[in-house]
């Protein structure tokens, strides 16, 4: 059977030409999920890695070495910095560029129209630009997601299949958790089949968590081709001017500290007094405050000078926020939820304070304080005080 | 020169204490929790409102969604003072994605009063958090896209905006990007969005709408055009599910990790116990940290 759809582009992305992680995450990932791929269909699709930006030959070269077998590069100066609409159109054209698609694979060039799949970051830059870009080759995006399967699915579905049962080859199961943390969501990019209204769908496209995956051992003996492709440049898509890029210093600090407390909805019963005790448990251990992701939604009415310091985007742990590694991790009103868990599981000792042994944090902690955390910080900030002088100094 | 301003937003669930509802094993239960203007499209409308009080702006606010989403519309109008609502409400959009709800915002911002000059939408939604919808909205509009802004400053002779972008990063720290682009735009909103009105002109204006806002929100329904897929005039095959590339195939319960630490269980009410955990927690905070 003929394909039109083959191998697997990773849209990298760099500061200053240095690599951000959650690019080379994501080569990790696709050169496993290829790898696997390969071996289960007898075939040898790609993973592609896709780089726009300035005097970015140099390091394009690296990308084999974290597992591309091709890179694709565009380097102009109008692509020194990320603008959505030039970067939107550059990397849809070298997803669909005829000369391209065949550079990386000579034999099947007659033949492959567009990537199989594509993955972008889930950050300020590749949310938006996955985006744009799925909506220039109107197919499906995922978003947010934390693992990838490649199955053959077997479904009936009243629009796609007009209800009959079909068979999907070679589908993308892109896992997403909820806003909860406690749901998978499995989002699937399929083809209309249905005669009402035929439509490929392709590339199969998500954005993925930055901090999920492993990138693989960086290999220098690795082979690949590396692709110029220049690009078609409109003055109507050099709109938008930078006129200056500050750096900003985060008031938040979670790579100093030697602790840190953080809390979750478990402060319900008195969110402003049982905040204050926790600021106060957070400065007898000279700790840092984190929180988790619904908290930052704001779900309870405290008087603005907490609001605006505690209830922010900035103080989250987990997979929406910080990844974080204190000696000492205090998880004061947390259930547990997985993206909670990814932002703090490296913690050296994790001691957690909840009225619900069946929590989730149970399974996470060394030590479970099984009580309202009104009774038992005040207990544990006065032997902190007996026992903790030297440390504080 | 008039200035048009468009405002996309969404009925979402509030997940404010007293009005969000949990299932036992932590799963929102959607039933029982009740619906609201969604916080990022409150933050969306509140950026509209600084076009209004500055330049006398238009505003216009769309949203899809089922018949009740008429409250979101009031909600958005009581913040940006509105001058027109649109909801896009029909059973053939149910079911969509991102790319086939941003083809019904398309079409229905194109039917909106005026030419718009800026379209804003909020940085995500609370519930579904995807982030698409505005960008993939802006594309299909031919609008130049600027996303996660925290502040912006019009020039009406000129036409252009200037705007200060809140780029984050793994790895890296924020940037602050300030970028200068002619209008049309297309806006998404930073959560950390905020209107200042330093003169006194200002914020007589600022005090002058937000009365006539609050006049305009009890008479909404005046101000309120509701629309069909047929009224609307959108291709039925871009829209719902058969213009959705997307589906959800599976939920599932994210499956309990096996305990990573033996935790030990401690009555907390007991002081001789806290001794010990407190004696615990400094021999960790004593280790040496070997990088």
């Amino acid at each position: 059977m003929v394909e039109n759809y083959r191998h697997l582009y990773v849209i990298i992305e760099h500061e200053d030409g240095k690599f951000l992680p959650v690019s080379l995450e994501m080569l990790g990932e696709a050169r496993r999920l290829l790898d696997n791929f390969n071996k289960k269909y007898s075939t040898k699709e790609k993973v592609v890695a896709v780089i726009l930006g300035h005097n970015i030959k140099n390091i394009s070269k690296q990308l084999i070495e974290y597992g591309a077998d091709a890179v694709i590069f565009s380097d102009n100066p109008e692509l020194k910095n990320v603008r959505n609409t030039i970067y939107t159109k550059v990397i849809s054209q070298i997803a669909q560029d005829s000369k391209t698609l065949a550079e990386v694979e000579p034999e099947y060039a007659s033949e492959i129209k567009r990537p199989r799949y594509m993955f972008f970051a889930a950050d300020s830059v590749g949310r938006h630009l996955s985006s744009t870009v799925l909506a220039e080759l109107e197919s499906g995006l995922a978003s947010d997601i934390n693992k990838l399967v490649v199955e053959d699915i077997e479904l009936s579905h009243q629009q796609k299949t007009a209800g009959k049962k079909e068979t999907y080859a070679k589908t993308l199961e892109m896992y997403r958790p909820d806003f909860s943390g406690f749901l998978w969501t499995t989002i699937l990019c399929l083809d209309n089949r249905n005669p009402a209204f035929k439509r490929d769908y392709h590339p199969q496209a998500c954005s993925i968590i930055p901090g999920v995956f492993e990138p693989i051992k960086p290999d220098s003996s690795r082979q690949g081709k590396i692709i110029e492709f220049v690009p078609t440049i409109d003055e109507q898509d050099l709109k938008v001017k930078i006129l200056s890029r500050k750096i900003i210093e985060s008031e938040v600090d979670f790579d100093t500290p030697r602790t840190i407390v953080s809390f979750g909805r478990g402060i319900k019963d008195e969110p402003e007094q049982n905040i204050k005790i926790i600021e106060k448990l957070a400065k007898a251990l000279n700790a840092e405050i984190g929180i988790t992701l619904p908290i930052s939604k704001k779900p309870f009415v405290v008087s603005s000078a907490l609001d605006s310091k505690y209830m922010i985007p900035d103080r989250v742990i987990g997979t929406s926020g910080h990844k974080t590694s204190p000696l000492l991790y205090i998880a004061v009103g947390v259930s547990g939820a997985m993206q909670h868990v990814w932002g703090m599981k490296d913690s050296g000792f994790v001691v957690a304070i909840n009225p619900d042994e069946e929590a989730p944090i149970r399974n996470e902690c060394n030590i479970f304080i099984k009580g309202r955390m009104e009774d038992v910080i005040p207990l544990l900030i006065e032997e902190i005080k007996k026992q903790m002088q030297i440390v504080e100094a | 020169m008039a200035l048009n301003v468009a405002v996309i937003i969404k009925l979402e669930p509030d997940f404010s204490e007293g009005n969000v509802s949990y299932n036992p094993d932590g799963t929102l239960n959607r039933a029982e929790t009740k619906n609201t203007l969604g916080p990022h499209s409150a933050i969306a409308a509140q950026a509209a409102f600084y076009a209004k009080v500055m330049h006398d702006a238009k505003v216009s606010i769309g949203t899809m969604g089922p018949p009740i989403a008429d409250l979101a519309l009031q909600q958005a109008q009581q913040i940006s003072d509105a001058d027109e609502l649109h909801l896009y409400s029909d059973k053939l959009f149910a079911g969509a994605d991102t790319l086939a709800t941003a083809e019904v915002l398309k079409t229905g911002i194109k039917k909106m009063q005026g030419k718009m000059d800026i379209v804003f939408s909020g940085h995500r939604a609370s519930d579904g958090e995807t982030g698409q919808t505005g960008p993939q909205a802006a594309w299909k509009l031919g609008f130049t896209f600027l996303g996660n802004v925290i502040s912006y400053e019009l020039n009406l002779e000129t036409r252009t905006i200037r705007a200060k972008r809140m780029i984050s990063l793994q790895g890296f720290p924020d940037v602050i990007e300030e970028v200068e682009a002619p209008l049309p735009v297309f806006i998404s909103i930073d959560p950390s969005f905020k209107s200042n009105f330093n003169t006194v002109s200002q914020r007589l204006a600022f005090q002058k709408y937000q009365k006539a806002a609050t006049e305009k929100a009890k008479n909404y329904k005046d101000y309120l055009k509701i629309f069909n897929a047929k009224e609307l005039g959108v291709d039925e095959t871009l829209v719902g599910l058969p213009g959705s590339p997307t589906i959800v195939y599976k939920v599932e319960r994210v499956p309990k990790s096996t305990a990573t630490r033996r935790a030990e269980v401690v009555n907390g009410s007991d002081p001789v116990q806290l001794q010990k955990v407190v004696g615990r927690m400094k021999e960790a905070l004593s280790a040496m940290v070997i990088k």
